[in-house]
């Protein structure tokens, strides 16, 4: 079995009354595309933000790189490339800008990559990013997510914002290439079409516990599509709807 | 809840209700008070106000800004944006754009009116001073209105909402003190502030249709060139590390904001010796009123007083993250100083005012000596400058946590403070045997406050340390610089302050209070708390 770039183990959360994570194990193996999928609500976010060290495990341990990223967020934020559901980039801040910031905190930043990206997602360095549509505001994320090659990409909710044509050509694209070079990536999703074409493993999560763990081989040949077995493993009625 | 009316109304009411609580909590204080202890044999004096009626004058003023507030959405919208701060969400809400300005409009017009009527009833009774009941209640319902349509209005440009409304509203208030001067009729007053409420409507309305049909004028096209050319020649400097990044981000995002505010300030009128201390305490006293913006709360996200995904996945340590906010600080008061050191100078000698000030310093020379006038300028000037840095540092602790219930609270407990604060001085300044016993127990009180500020600063040594947020060489040399200055300032003042009225145990608590220490330090602490929930 490949060394674990990411290893939760009964990780429990609760907001006031509400259990967000119930007693949570997952481990990432390293060179894996791994969905993280369930119905809004689930807990997707709340784990994502255990692993990247933004909340901090009440109970359970979370370990990314064999690091506690509570304690030593540098060791590990320096490695991952992270794409926020909120996509919170400073709007006051122009593309060229961004860029700039960004690489300072990276000593792996790639230029030539940079630019390559930004060519490809057709973002003008002039342009502030309160300026960018959705779209192209989420592209710009996706730029300083994976400029410095990071060994972990963790993607929250990435086809917000993105329409379905985007979406194919870029996200999977990128999402194969990191694959690829060896590195991990973790994306949450709800749409489950999207994570059939380009998940490795599948982790399925309802109210918080993680219901369904498998390689998504596994997962197919047990039932006929990620459709069915969330249906069966989730329930119909946290059935994520198909977006347009 | 059928109607539209009641269904906007009831939202106001619902977001409001603790804050309407509070207000109405503090009138029935108010009353039981003036019943029990005060009463119609205690005269209150209103020009220039006395300590009862700064208790009565501060929250109704606060609370006449909050319902300004809360009735044009300027709570939670971005006042400097080019759309309108109108919430968008209600545009689709199945009802004409008239109800959509109207019913807030009344609702708001009709809260600060009732709001001025309970202010002027409670002055007559048990007071007995007469208050004008209905040309204030209809100032305070113009302006509210005006609030409301320029607020509302989409803009061509970021930042213009600011610059029309304030000259405007600004207006609106030097007529009424103008009215007040020469003491005009209410009748005329009345005749005057009245259209104004179907003028701000019909302002209002235009403002919010176009809001509501997508309708934002965009003039920024005309600086659009510049700052293209600017970025080509730019686009190839980098940062040299992670923290000089942090900084300029800092920098960037909240480092003007002092200079803007003393840029605002710069006409304040004044005596030459008054403007010359105006011009001194400026830039303290604006450092207090632009720290929230180095801590405050980001109405992009979703937590808004949570640190923003953007910032909070920075690898960077939460410490290195305060430092990068605190070196922002040294920079914008070392340029709003700067500002005041050319500006002032200039100023005297345009003024022809400049002989009157080196005549000053010549008394002040032949009075106390060289040595000594130049250090107490160099002290004052000194003690400005770190007053300004610490101003604006010194809420971070607060603002960090991203708890709202710590900021209002501690909101709350700074306005109770203020408002205290006038009667309490009041009565020790009319009480000459409680003058005699603070006098005496000043070594005590002191001691006191520097125990207080010892125990909180060795608490928050310890937390840092087994957090791990700061490494033992940065707390020991943190430790060894605040010694240095204590003991720096401890020097001074034994060599300035060389008389036996002053015992030199007092100057040396003195200095170790003046020194900032535990707020400064908890700042991390704080960000870590917020940062990692």
């Amino acid at each position: 079995m490949s060394e674990s770039v990411v290893s939760v183990s009964e990780l429990t959360r609760r907001f006031g009354g509400t259990t967000a994570l119930d007693s949570v194990s997952v481990s990432l193996p390293r060179g894996a595309v791994y969905g993280l999928v369930g119905a809004n609500g689930a807990g997707k976010t709340t784990l994502i933000r255990h692993i990247l060290g933004l909340l901090r495990a009440e109970s359970g341990s979370v370990r990314v790189f064999g690091l506690d990223p509570v304690a030593d967020p540098v060791g590990v934020l320096s490695r991952i490339g992270y794409l926020s559901e909120e996509n919170d980039l400073p709007g006051w801040m122009r593309v060229d800008e961004l860029i700039r910031y960004t690489r300072a905190f990276y000593p792996a930043w790639d230029d030539a990559y940079a630019e390559e990206l930004r060519r490809r997602f057709a973002l003008d360095y002039a342009t502030k990013i309160t300026n960018l549509s959705k779209g192209q505001r989420a592209r710009a994320g996706l730029l300083i997510a994976l400029a410095h090659r990071p060994e972990l990409l963790v993607l929250d909710e990435p086809s917000s914002g993105l329409d379905p044509i985007v979406r194919r050509d870029i996200l999977g694209a990128v999402i194969r290439t990191i694959a690829g070079e060896g590195r991990t990536v973790l994306f949450s999703s709800h749409l489950l079409e999207e994570v059939e074409q380009v998940a490795d493993h599948v982790t399925m999560i309802s109210y918080g516990r993680i219901v369904l763990s498998a390689p998504l081989d596994a997962i197919k040949a047990s039932h006929r599509s990620l459709n069915e077995a969330f249906i069966a493993h989730v329930g119909s009625a946290a059935t994520p709807a198909a977006e347009p | 809840m059928r109607a539209p009316a009641l269904a906007l109304g009831w939202e106001f009411r619902r977001r409001h209700l603790w804050a309407l609580i509070a207000m109405a909590g503090y009138l029935l204080a108010l009353a039981a008070i003036k019943l029990l202890f005060l009463g119609p044999m205690e005269p209150i004096r209103l020009d220039p106000p006395d300590g009862r009626a700064a208790v009565v004058m501060t929250p109704l003023t606060a609370t006449y800004f909050y319902l300004l507030a809360a009735f044009s959405f300027g709570l939670a919208g971005d006042l400097g944006a080019r759309p309108s701060i109108y919430p968008a969400r209600m545009f689709a809400l199945p009802v004409r754009t008239a109800a959509l300005v109207g019913w807030p409009m009344l609702y708001g017009t009709a809260a600060v009116a009732i709001l001025w009527l309970v202010t002027a009833l409670s002055a007559r009774w048990p007071w007995g001073i007469e208050l004008p009941l209905i040309w204030p209640a209809l100032l305070a319902a113009v302006f509210l209105a005006w609030t409301q349509a320029l607020m509302w209005m989409p803009y061509g440009l970021p930042g213009l909402r600011a610059i029309v409304t304030v000259p405007w509203l600004a207006t609106l208030d030097a007529v009424a003190l103008l009215a007040i001067h020469y003491r005009v009729r209410e009748l005329m007053m009345v005749a005057f502030l009245a259209p104004q409420l179907p003028l701000a409507y019909v302002t209002a309305c235009s403002a919010v249709g176009r809001a509501r049909r997508g309708e934002v004028p965009d003039w920024r096209g005309v600086f659009a060139r510049p700052a293209r050319n600017a970025v080509r020649t730019r686009r190839r400097d980098h940062f040299p590390s992670p923290a000089r990044a942090q900084a300029w981000f800092e920098w960037r995002r909240h480092g003007r904001s002092l200079l803007a505010m003393l840029w605002l300030a710069k006409d304040a009128p004044a005596f030459v010796f008054e403007i010359l201390f105006l011009a001194l305490i400026t830039p303290p006293f604006m450092a207090a009123c632009t720290a929230w913006t180095v801590s405050r709360p980001n109405p992009q996200v979703r937590d808004s007083y949570g640190v923003p995904p953007f910032i909070a996945t920075r690898p960077l340590t939460s410490a290195e993250l305060i430092a990068a906010k605190l070196k922002m600080a040294i920079w914008s008061t070392l340029a709003a100083w700067l500002l005041v050191l050319v500006a002032m100078p200039l100023a005297l000698e345009w003024s022809g005012t400049w002989p009157l000030v080196t005549e000053r310093a010549r008394r002040m020379n032949d009075a106390i000596g060289s040595p000594r006038a130049a250090t107490v300028v160099l002290l004052i000037l000194a003690g400005f400058i770190v007053a300004t840095w610490q101003r604006l540092v010194q809420s971070l602790h607060i603002g960090l946590t991203g708890r709202a219930w710590i900021v209002k609270g501690s909101v709350l407990l700074t306005l109770t403070f203020l408002i205290l604060l006038g009667p309490i001085v009041e009565w020790i300044a009319d009480t000459p045997s409680v003058q005699r016993v603070l006098w005496n127990a000043l070594p005590l009180i002191l001691a006191g406050l520097v125990a207080l500020k010892m125990s909180a600063a060795a608490w928050i040594a310890t937390r840092l340390d087994r957090s791990r947020l700061l490494g033992d060489r940065a707390i020991v040399a943190g430790a060894a610089c605040w010694v240095l200055a204590v003991l720096a300032l401890y020097g001074v003042l034994v060599w300035f302050f060389s008389t036996p009225f002053v015992a030199r145990s007092v100057l040396a608590l003195i200095a170790i209070l003046a020194v900032p220490l535990a707020r400064i330090s908890a700042a991390p602490l704080a960000l870590a708390w917020n940062r990692h929930r």
